[in-house]
């Protein structure tokens, strides 16, 4: 019996607006101008909101935090897809998506700032809050996607991962369960080429992220992870299938982490600087802009405006979270054994009371009983 | 309003960071996030923009010094304006406040287990023996094995005591190193030690070993030694080719000079068996300060120069490493420490290599120092120096730096321990926080008797001299 090959699916490359703005005509989603507008907004509002962030990290008014300036194009073209009451299961450099699902930049600020608070889902969305944890927001995933099928509605789940997540337990879990159970989730996969130091070389022997979709009986692709076009059109077929319950799909969007991991790394320490450089220039934002303003949809001079119109935004939320940041009401430290169980166990409850004694005897009253509020679900910013 | 800036949290858990530039000046119109300072952390060199707009008022810091989080580093004195810019300020002492109750409680839980394990109170000044576990994350532990430490020996210096990686690594240093240097004269020590009036003095030499301790007689012996079999041999004259069959020869006798340099050599290079260790020291700090009191050097004779500064190094270093001061008697079999310190200098003369000697270098200051070492240099190249100033030498100097080359390997003065050779003292591209900057590098070789010392005492020997050279205040901290 001779040996014989199992033909196995091939493996394809997106890319509809290149590195250089050229674009594939043929290849061209129809998104309308308000549409392609929306994102661009929320791609610079998320842009800006980082690097402020980083300049408040550096003055000492805003904790450590994974920047997220170079991913806006992943996120945002694919969450750009899904509805409402779909899924949004978030990692950490999805500040893009957050802001256009609604969460206020407050909340943000709140979050990285280590106020719990900050961590609460805006009302109307179904959004899990980021998730530090590398690899475990997948099961969450897939978990939701099976309770999907079991509730049959035609809901959709929009995760994203790593590369480094890439080669967790909780992923390969993940994803083998959601193609066994044909779980309608989008596995967004953010290569940005590094996990903290380590290099994709490091990371997997095997050519793309995408391929091991057939391993898993999906679909995979690789697309430019800094092309709109690109990611949005693939985001979209994939959230089409899930829907039309023909189960999950992969989707390895190739970038790189111009930033440094956290604001705590210091990448000259793995990578050189021109290594760097040359992923810049393929930066997704100008040219996005470029698109748009060739297509006469956002001209340089409403791009400017948008430009201030965003400072201004921002400048609001830091000065309103700024504040925030000293209510009792969020610095209340008795909050920290609150969160955890629904009914508090008696040990606990024996150190919340333990603690609030010791506030007493300096004078301050923590457990005063006013009513937790939520956090002020403000308009989307 | 004034507002302070304190050095925040870089990183996660960052109690530090050391001040590399400093970007404005007391008085200055800053802008808010404009850069103000560049500062290393143990993870990264990130850039501080400046919290508010208005002007310096005062700056707390300099380029080199080490800032601890939450010190206030600079202050500012804002548009009244802009008075909305306190919180972040404030938020500083909300913080504050909340970190206290955690810290207190965690006290209060250590006293209650404290009292729970021993069944009273084992707190001594505030703080609780632990006899449990040091508490040492696993690489750290890891590390203690490999080196070699015993964990409930060091003083943690993290949080709440736990033992941190470089606790460890000081402490590994600190123990190899308290094991090559050794103490002050023994006799010094135990006179003071034995009448108990001096009681500084006393603690300060006692505990440091002695070097009969060191040395002595792990055998039994009780001391003096014996000959040593395998001293250096003796070869007869060897024989040459006939020269002359390919071409035109002229004999000259070998004398005077140049015959004891011949002589001297062959003694060193046949019976020493010479280790060479190279290191570098970064002297761009030495040229201003040089330009400053050169003048004042010059008045009085003599020139401020890196032989003088390396004179005290070396001399502070062989006090500490006492072992590059002393003689191997292959006689005796014994180590001869010497407790004088009389320096020589090689000097390039027209008929050959003289080492005259700078007697008690200890004593002298820099400026008699450089008085001597102009007179001595001057009076061997003219031929007038002093017999009695050519001998006595327990350690050499050879600065080949005027002529150039990169480094050398020195030979040993006979009979002495070692020589050091300093080499040019050149502008070079060197690495400051990542960044390539000129400094000025001055290449050190250390010649050494490997029979009484050890390649990691050259290394600590050389660190030390370079310590001084590349901050000359730490001889002052140490005269
Ligand atoms: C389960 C778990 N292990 C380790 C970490 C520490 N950690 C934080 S980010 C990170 C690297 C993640 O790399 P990757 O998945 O490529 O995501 P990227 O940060 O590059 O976006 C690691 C190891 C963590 N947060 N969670």
């Amino acid at each position: 019996m001779p040996r014989k090959s199992i033909e196995l699916p091939k493996i394809e490359y997106l890319s509809i607006l290149n590195e250089n703005g050229e674009l594939d005509k043929e290849l061209e989603p129809k998104i309308d101008p308000k549409g392609l507008i929306e994102m661009y907004r929320y791609m610079l509002l998320a842009r800006r909101t980082d690097e402020r962030m980083l300049l408040m990290q550096r003055q000492g008014r805003c904790g450590t935090f994974p920047q997220s300036s170079g991913h806006e194009c992943i996120s945002m073209a694919s969450i750009f897809n899904i509805n409402k009451d779909d899924w949004h299961v978030p990692a950490y450099r999805e500040l893009a998506g957050l802001l256009w699902r609604g969460w206020p930049l407050e909340s943000i600020l709140l979050y990285w700032n280590g106020f719990e608070e900050g961590a609460a889902p805006p009302e109307g969305v179904n959004d899990l809050p980021v998730c530090v944890p590398i690899a475990s927001q997948l099961l969450h995933a897939a978990g939701i996607g099976m309770a999907i099928n079991m509730e049959k509605t035609e809901k959709v789940v929009m995760t994203y991962f790593g590369d480094g997540a890439s080669s967790e337990g909780d992923c390969h879990e993940a994803l083998n369960f959601a193609s066994v159970f044909k779980a309608p989730v989008v596995f967004m996969c953010l290569n940005n080429q590094y996990a903290i130091s380590v290099p994709l070389s490091r990371q997997m022997a095997c050519e793309t992220i995408a391929q091991r979709a057939v391993a898993y009986g999906m679909p995979g692709i690789r697309v430019d992870g800094n092309d709109v076009l690109a990611v949005y059109q693939a985001a979209k077929e994939a959230v089409e299938r899930a829907r039309r319950g023909e189960g999950p799909s992969l989707i390895e969007c190739l970038t790189y982490r111009v930033t440094p991991h956290t604001t705590s790394d210091d990448p000259k320490r793995y990578r050189s600087d021109e290594e760097t450089k040359e992923w810049v220039l393929k930066d997704a934002l100008p040219r996005f802009a470029k698109y748009l303003d060739q297509k006469g949809v956002l001209p340089e001079a409403k791009r400017l405006e948008m430009e201030e119109e965003i400072d201004k935004t921002i400048k609001a939320a830091v000065q309103k979270a700024e504040v925030m940041f000293q209510s009792d009401e969020l610095l209340n430290p008795l909050h920290m054994f609150d969160y955890l169980f629904a009914d508090m166990s008696p040990a606990l409850q024996e150190q919340r009371d333990e603690l609030a004694e010791h506030f007493k005897t300096k004078g301050k009253d923590w457990t005063n009983p006013q009513k937790k509020e939520k956090t002020p679900a403000s308009p989307r910013a | 309003m004034a507002v302070e800036f304190k050095l925040p949290d870089l990183g996660e858990g960052i109690h530090e960071a050391e001040i590399l530039a400093v970007k404005v000046k007391e008085g200055d119109t800053v802008k808010e996030d404009q850069p103000i300072f560049e500062v290393e952390t143990d993870k990264a060199v990130v850039e501080i923009p400046c919290p508010v707009a208005g002007t310096v008022e005062k700056i707390n810091v300099k380029v080199g010094q080490t800032a601890k989080v939450g010190m206030v580093m600079m202050s500012f004195i804002t548009d009244g304006a802009k008075a909305e810019e306190k919180p972040a300020a404030k938020n500083d002492v909300a913080r504050e406040e909340k970190k206290e109750p955690v810290a207190a409680a965690a006290k209060s839980a250590n006293s209650e287990s404290a009292k729970v394990s021993g069944g009273s109170d084992h707190a001594t000044n505030g703080r609780v023996n632990i006899t449990g576990p040091v508490p040492a994350a696993p690489a750290v532990r890891r590390l203690a094995r490999e080196l070699g430490v015993d964990l409930t020996q060091i003083h943690g210096s993290g949080p709440a005591g736990r033992v941190l990686n470089e606790d460890v690594r000081s402490f590994a240093a600190g123990k190899l190193e308290g094991r090559l240097t050794t103490a002050e004269r023994p006799a010094q020590g135990q006179s003071a030690a034995g009448k108990g009036d001096d009681k500084s003095s006393k603690s300060d030499k006692v505990a440091a070993p002695s070097l009969k301790d060191k040395y002595g007689s792990g055998d039994g012996e009780k001391s003096g030694g014996a000959p040593l079999e395998f001293a250096g041999g003796n070869l007869p004259p060897a024989e040459l080719p006939d020269f002359t069959k390919y071409g035109a020869v002229e004999r000259v006798p070998l004398k005077s000079i140049r015959r004891k340099i011949a002589q001297n050599m062959t003694i060193a290079w046949s019976r020493i068996p010479h280790v060479t260790h190279f290191d570098e020291a970064n002297v761009t700090s030495f040229e201003p300060l040089r330009l400053k009191h050169d003048d004042k050097v010059r008045e009085q004779g003599g020139r401020l120069t890196l032989t003088v500064l390396t004179l005290k190094a070396v001399c502070s270093g062989l006090k500490k490493y006492p072992q590059f001061n002393a003689s191997l008697d292959e006689r005796s079999g014994e180590i001869v420490f010497k407790h004088f310190y009389n320096i020589g200098i090689a000097v390039a003369t027209e008929r050959g290599l003289i080492v005259p000697v700078i007697k008690d270098v200890d004593k002298k200051s820099i400026i008699q120092l450089a008085q001597e070492l102009k007179d001595i240099a001057e009076k061997t190249r003219s031929g007038k120096i002093e017999l009695d100033r050519l001998q006595g030498g327990t350690f050499t100097i050879t600065n080949i730096g005027a002529i150039g080359g990169t480094s050398m390997s020195p030979m040993i003065n006979y009979p002495e321990c070692a020589i050091l050779g300093m080499a040019r003292a050149a502008d070079k591209p060197i690495v400051v926080a990542g960044k390539i900057e000129i400094g000025t590098i001055m290449p050190l070789a250390l010649s050494f008797d490997h029979r009484i010392a050890d390649g990691a005492e050259a290394a600590y020997f050389v660190r030390h001299i370079i310590e001084r050279l590349e901050d000359p205040f730490t001889l002052l901290l140490e005269a």
